[in-house]
C-alpha cells in the first residue's frame, strides 16, 4: 500500500501551526487520527448523541448498534471467541486496574512482572501486593533487554504464582516478548497471565485465543482512535468469576435497597455511559488498520528502524537502549548521549524541524532507576512515518551533537 | 540569571499572549527559587536554553556552539542591557509623562508615545529662519517687560503663567484651551502675549491690545473666541468686528484704536518685548520659570504648574 496515500488520510500531518509540518515520532504515547476516525466520532455527534441499551427510540437503537458492531469487530480483530468478552474501557491502565482489583486474591500470590514494565502495570500490582498481601516478583530481562525465558521459567517455579502480568511489547524500546511461549509455561503452573499489548496491537497481529491468554488490555489512541478509549480483553469463563470494579448504572439488571443483581460480562464491567463517540471510533481506526493491513505496517516500520538505528550508531557517544537488531524494536528507537540533556535534544529537535519526540524516561521510572541513567529520548514511528523524516531527524540529531 | 531576562521579557510579551504568560509564570517560579538558592524545578531555564539552540542552530551551527559554550556569561551580558534599555525606557515613560517628550522638555526626536512629534510641535516665528530647536537657546522672561499685556489676575498668591501664541497658529489653537482649564482649576495667573506667526499682520495684535486697554474683562471672552474662530476668516477686518461684536464691544471704538499710530507704536514695542524672550515658535508657555513650546497634553502643563501630584490638589 503506497504510504503517500495514507498520509493523505491524516488531517494533522498538514498542520505545521505557522512552521514546516509535523515529523510525528511520538506514536508510543498517542498515533495521530486519520479522517475516518475522525468522522466517525462525529457522526455519532451529528446523527444519534444518544445513551445506548437504556432507552427505547430511534437514536438510541442507533447507538446501541453501532456500539454492538464496534465490539463485535474488536473482537473479530483480536480473533477472541466472542464479542462479549471484550469489555470497553478509557485506556491500557484502566484494564490493567480492573484485573487488580477484580481477581479474587490470597496473602501468599504471587504476580509476575518484568524489570521494563510500563507504570500502568507495575503500581497497581504493588497496590495488590500491598493490599493483600501478595507478592510481587520482578523477572529480569537480558543485557540486551530481550526477555530471558530461563530467569522466568525459574520465577514460576519459585512459587504459587497467580498471575503473570508482563508488557508485550516494551514501550522502552519496542521489545515484543514471546507471548504464547510465556502463556505455555504458566499455564502448566496453573498461573493466569496478563498481557499489556499497548505497544503491541497497533503494530502487529494478536490473536488472543491462539496465545490463549487470560487477560489483555490495550489502548484506543495508541492505534489511531480517540483519545480515552481502550479495551480489555478476557476469556469469558474468567470474567463471569471477576468481581466486578467501577458498579453502578448499567452493571445491573435489577436492585434492590439491600442487594442487586449484576449482568454478565461485559456490562458487568462497563459502569455508565460510555464513551459511545469514542467506541465508534476505536471501531473505525481497527478498520481502518484493516484496511492498511499489518504486513504493510510492519514493513514500514522495520524500513524506517533500520534506518534511524544505523544512522544513530554513526553518531558519536550515542548510546541506543535495547537489542542492536532493529527488527526487535517494533517501530521504536530509544537513545541517549552521554552527558546531554535528553529534554533539550527533544525540545531542540521541535524547535529546528517541528519533529515531536518523547524525552525522559517514559514511565519506566523503575528501569532507569536501576539502571542510573537520567533519561533517554524516543523516536517511535508508525505506519505513515517516511524515509524522509527519519533522514531529516537524523540530519537534525548530528548537528545537534555537533553543537552539544 | 537567564531566568531574569526570560522573565521580563515574557512578562512583555505575556501582555499580547497567553503562551507566554505562562512561559512568565514558570520564569518567575525560577527566579524565586534561584533568589532562595534552589535550582529551577520547572526546568524552565533548561527548556528556554534548548529552544534558542534550537533556534539559532537552524541559522548557525558556530552560533549555536557559541551560544551553548557561552550561555551563562551571555545571559549576563543581556541581564546589564536589560538593565540598561529598561532605565532608559522608564526615563523616557517618566519624560513622556512629566514633559510630553520622551526626550525630555521640547526636545524632538522620535518618540514612541507620540511618533508624529504631536507634543513638540510648533509654528516657526519666522519660516525663513532657520528654526533653532530648544537646546541651545535659552528661553526666559528675564528683563522682559510684561506690563502692558492682558493680565487675568488669579487668586491671592497665584503662580503667573506666560503664554505666547497666534490666533491663526494651529498649535497655539490647541494649547490655549488647556491653559485657560488650567488656570481656572488651579487659580493661577494668566499673562496673554500675542504674537502674529506666518502669513498674519500685526492687525490682530493691535485689536487685542485696544480690546484689553478699552474693557479688561471682555477681552478674554474676545481672546477666547478668536482661539476659537475660523482661522482664514482672521484677516478679515469686517470678521473680526463680527467677532468684537459678539464679545460686547464697540467695534468701531476697537478700530478706531487699533487705527491709531499710537497703538501701533505701543504694539510694535510689545512685540520687540516678547523677543526679548528668545522664543522661536508659538505657543511657548512658560510656567514656574520653564518655557514649554508646542502643544502640550494638558497633564505636563499642569505638572509644570503643581507638580507631580497636581491631580490630588
Ligand atoms: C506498554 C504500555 N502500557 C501501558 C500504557 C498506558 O497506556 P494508557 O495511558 O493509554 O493507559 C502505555 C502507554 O504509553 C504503554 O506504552
Amino acid at each position: 500500500m503506497n504510504i503517500t496515500k495514507i498520509r493523505a488520510d491524516f488531517p494533522s500531518l498538514e498542520v505545521g501551526n505557522g512552521r514546516k509540518p509535523v515529523i510525528y515520532f511520538d506514536n508510543a504515547c498517542q498515533t495521530l487520527r486519520p479522517r475516518q476516525v475522525i468522522e466517525a466520532v462525529q457522526r455519532y455527534y451529528q446523527e444519534f448523541p444518544a445513551c445506548s441499551g437504556r432507552s427505547m427510540h430511534r437514536m438510541a437503537t442507533e447507538v446501541t448498534r453501532e456500539v454492538d458492531q464496534a465490539r463485535e469487530k474488536v473482537a473479530k480483530f483480536l480473533n477472541a471467541g466472542r464479542k462479549e468478552e471484550i469489555i470497553f474501557t478509557r485506556n491500557t491502565t484502566e484494564g490493567v486496574n480492573l484485573i487488580a482489583s477484580a481477581l479474587n486474591w490470597k496473602a501468599g500470590d504471587v504476580i509476575l512482572v518484568s524489570d521494563k514494565e510500563h507504570n500502568s502495570n507495575l503500581i497497581p500490582w504493588q497496590m495488590v501486593a500491598k493490599r493483600h498481601s501478595a507478592i510481587l516478583r520482578v523477572v529480569h530481562t537480558r543485557a540486551d533487554n530481550t526477555f530471558d525465558m530461563e530467569a522466568f521459567e525459574q520465577a514460576l517455579k519459585a512459587g504459587p504464582v497467580k498471575l503473570v502480568a508482563m508488557g508485550y511489547t516494551s514501550n522502552l524500546d519496542g521489545v515484543t516478548i514471546p507471548a504464547a511461549e510465556i502463556v505455555k509455561r504458566a499455564h502448566q503452573q496453573g498461573a493466569l497471565v496478563f498481557l499489556d499489548a499497548a505497544q503491541t496491537i497497533p503494530h502487529q497481529r494478536v490473536n488472543v485465543r491462539a496465545l490463549d491468554v487470560d487477560f489483555l488490555a490495550f489502548s484506543g489512541h495508541k492505534m489511531m482512535g480517540p483519545s480515552g478509549t481502550g479495551v480489555l480483553y478476557g476469556k469469558y469463563r474468567l470474567l463471569e468469576q471477576l468481581e466486578p470494579f467501577l458498579v453502578g448504572g448499567d452493571t445491573v439488571s435489577s436492585s434492590t435497597y439491600e442487594t442487586c443483581q449484576f449482568l454478565p460480562p461485559p456490562e458487568k464491567f462497563e459502569a455508565g455511559l460510555q464513551d459511545y463517540a469514542g467506541i465508534i471510533g476505536l471501531a473505525a481506526a481497527v478498520q481502518y488498520i484493516q484496511s492498511i493491513g499489518f504486513d504493510t505496517i510492519e514493513k514500514q516500520e522495520r524500513l524506517l528502524n533500520e534506518f534511524l538505528s544505523e544512522g544513530l550508531e554513526e553518531i558519536p557517544g550515542v548510546r541506543l537502549i535495547g537489542p542492536s537488531d532493529p527488527r526487535l524494536r517494533s517501530g521504536i528507537v530509544a537513545f541517549y548521549i552521554e552527558g546531554v540533556d535528553h529534554h533539550r535534544i527533544a525540545l531542540m529537535l521541535d524547535q529546528m524541524a517541528n519533529i515531536a519526540v518523547r524525552s525522559g524516561q517514559h514511565c519506566v521510572h523503575s528501569w532507569f532507576n536501576a539502571r542510573g541513567v537520567a533519561g533517554s529520548v524516543r523516536a517511535s514511528v508508525y505506519v505513515y512515518n517516511t524515509l524522509e523524516e527519519a533522514k531529516l531527524f537524523l540530519d537534525s540529531l548530528i548537528k545537534i551533537r555537533k553543537v552539544l | 540569571m537567564f531566568c531574569i531576562i526570560a522573565f521580563i521579557v515574557l512578562s512583555i510579551l505575556g501582555i499580547f499572549s497567553a503562551s507566554n504568560r505562562q512561559l512568565a509564570k514558570e520564569a518567575l517560579d525560577c527566579v524565586l527559587r534561584r533568589v532562595t538558592l534552589r535550582p529551577c524545578t520547572t526546568g524552565f531555564d533548561e527548556k528556554m536554553k534548548a529552544k534558542i539552540l534550537g533556534y539559532v542552530i537552524t541559522r548557525s551551527e558556530t552560533g549555536a556552539r557559541f551560544l551553548n559554550r557561552y550561555f551563562e556569561p551571555l545571559s549576563w551580558i543581556f541581564f546589564f542591557l536589560l538593565v540598561g534599555s529598561t532605565f532608559f525606557a522608564a526615563r523616557g515613560v517618566f519624560l513622556y509623562y512629566t514633559t510630553g517628550s520622551c526626550n525630555g522638555l521640547n526636545q524632538s526626536g522620535f518618540c514612541v508615545f507620540d511618533p508624529t512629534g504631536q507634543n513638540t510641535q510648533f509654528s516657526s516665528v519666522d519660516e525663513s529662519c532657520p528654526v533653532t530647536s530648544g537646546g541651545d537657546v535659552v528661553l526666559t522672561l528675564e528683563g522682559v517687560n510684561l506690563s502692558g499685556f492682558p493680565r487675568l489676575t488669579g487668586g491671592a498668591n497665584a503662580k503667573p503663567i506666560v503664554f505666547i501664541g497666534s490666533y491663526g497658529c494651529d498649535y497655539s489653537r490647541k494649547a490655549y484651551p488647556m491653559i485657560r482649564r488650567l488656570v481656572q482649576r488651579y487659580g493661577a495667573e494668566l499673562i496673554f502675549l500675542y504674537y502674529p506667526v506666518k502669513e498674519h499682520s500685526d492687525y490682530l495684535a493691535k485689536v487685542g491690545y485696544c480690546a484689553y486697554k478699552l474693557d479688561p474683562q471682555r477681552f478674554w471672552d474676545l481672546n477666547d473666541r478668536l482661539f476659537a474662530a475660523d482661522k482664514s476668516r482672521l484677516e478679515d477686518e469686517a470678521f473680526v468686528q463680527g467677532v468684537l461684536e459678539e464679545s460686547g464691544f464697540n467695534a468701531q471704538s476697537v478700530q478706531f484704536c487699533a487705527k491709531d499710530f499710537q497703538t501701533e507704536w505701543v504694539v510694535k514695542q510689545q512685540l520687540a518685548e516678547v523677543r526679548k524672550t528668545n522664543f522661536y515658535g508659538t505657543p511657548t508657555v512658560f510656567i514656574q520659570n520653564e518655557a514649554l513650546i508646542g502643544p502640550k497634553p494638558y497633564r505636563v502643563y499642569a505638572i509644570a504648574l503643581e507638580g507631580l501630584l497636581y491631580w490630588l490638589k
